[in-house]
């Protein structure tokens, strides 16, 4: 099981998913600030929903892609 | 301006900054994948977004209590300019007066009571908002809103009382109070009723409403 959870890691294109997880974790910075900055009713809903959803979403991907870089590096 | 000169605001809108730059950094230069990388990669995908995602968070909460928030609609414009009117004299525009009531004066009063009381009140502005955007509310007329529009369910007197305690010999010495206390108490007879204190926005109903 961990045998092949490792042969799935190493095949994960870490670099690739890297730059998407910076782009949706700018994306989810975006809609905070927006939502701080006009105050008005769906930035700030946006801010507290959608953003934290991009936020989540980021993290997991750079999670994922450190893993698999040190799964590809194991001899 | 929203909220950006606040604690939170401000706080969300540095930890974003700092963490934008990290994550535009790494996406012109594309370093290669460095212990050192790897731990600003986790400052600028996690440390920092999570302090600004918490930040706000704090700061929409704190937001969502403002009277300019609730009037940032068209349908609310003429309540939150009722609100703000000082020679107003209508029940919210009066309690709005008060130091302690004027900045988050909406919330205070339509807040329910009890511990669920704040959660409660945020999901009933979530369909507020969902009514607004969705619901057609948005193309509504001032007209039509203030002639169509009522409150979804009375007007719980327990609101009033968090602050205007029906224990105390001010409220006791006044005979309608004691003479009405049943009715009070379930909600039958309302302190913001025409006969008593007044309706609390001039428009919230219409003459023939009121002469009921």
């Amino acid at each position: 099981m961990m045998t092949r959870l490792l042969r799935l890691l190493a095949r994960w294109p870490t670099e690739r998913m890297l730059r998407i997880a910076c782009v949706l974790g700018l994306f989810a910075l975006a809609l905070m600030v927006t939502g701080v900055l006009l105050g008005t009713p769906l930035p700030v809903v946006g801010a507290m929903s959608v953003a934290q959803g991009f936020g989540v979403l980021a993290c997991l991907l750079f999670g994922l892609s450190i893993a698999a870089d040190v799964a590809s590096r194991r001899p | 301006m929203g909220s950006a000169f606040t604690p939170f605001g401000a706080l969300t809108l540095v930890t974003a900054a700092i963490a934008a730059t990290i994550l535009l950094h790494h996406l012109l230069f594309r370093p290669k994948l460095t212990p050192g990388v790897r731990m600003r990669l986790l400052l600028g995908l996690a440390v920092f977004p999570f302090v600004a995602a918490v930040a706000s968070t704090g700061s929409g909460m704190v937001r969502t209590t403002e009277p300019t928030f609730c009037g940032s609609c068209h349908v609310m414009e003429t309540h939150l300019q009722d609100l703000q009117d000082p020679k107003s004299t209508s029940l919210a525009s009066r309690h709005s007066r008060s130091h302690i009531i004027g900045p988050t004066a909406c919330y205070t009063c339509h807040a329910d009571y009890g511990m669920l009381g704040y959660p409660l009140t945020k999901l009933t502005g979530m369909m507020h908002v969902y009514h607004y955007y969705l619901g057609g509310f948005r193309s509504w007329s001032l007209e039509k809103f203030h002639a169509e529009i009522r409150t979804a369910k009375p007007y719980p007197n327990q609101n009033c009382q968090q602050c205007h305690s029906g224990t105390l010999a001010s409220f006791l010495n006044v005979k309608e109070h004691v003479s009405l206390a049943d009715e009070l108490a379930q909600n039958k007879v309302s302190c913001a009723s025409a006969g008593c204190h007044g309706v609390a926005h001039p428009f919230s109903k219409t003459k023939e409403e009121l002469s009921r």
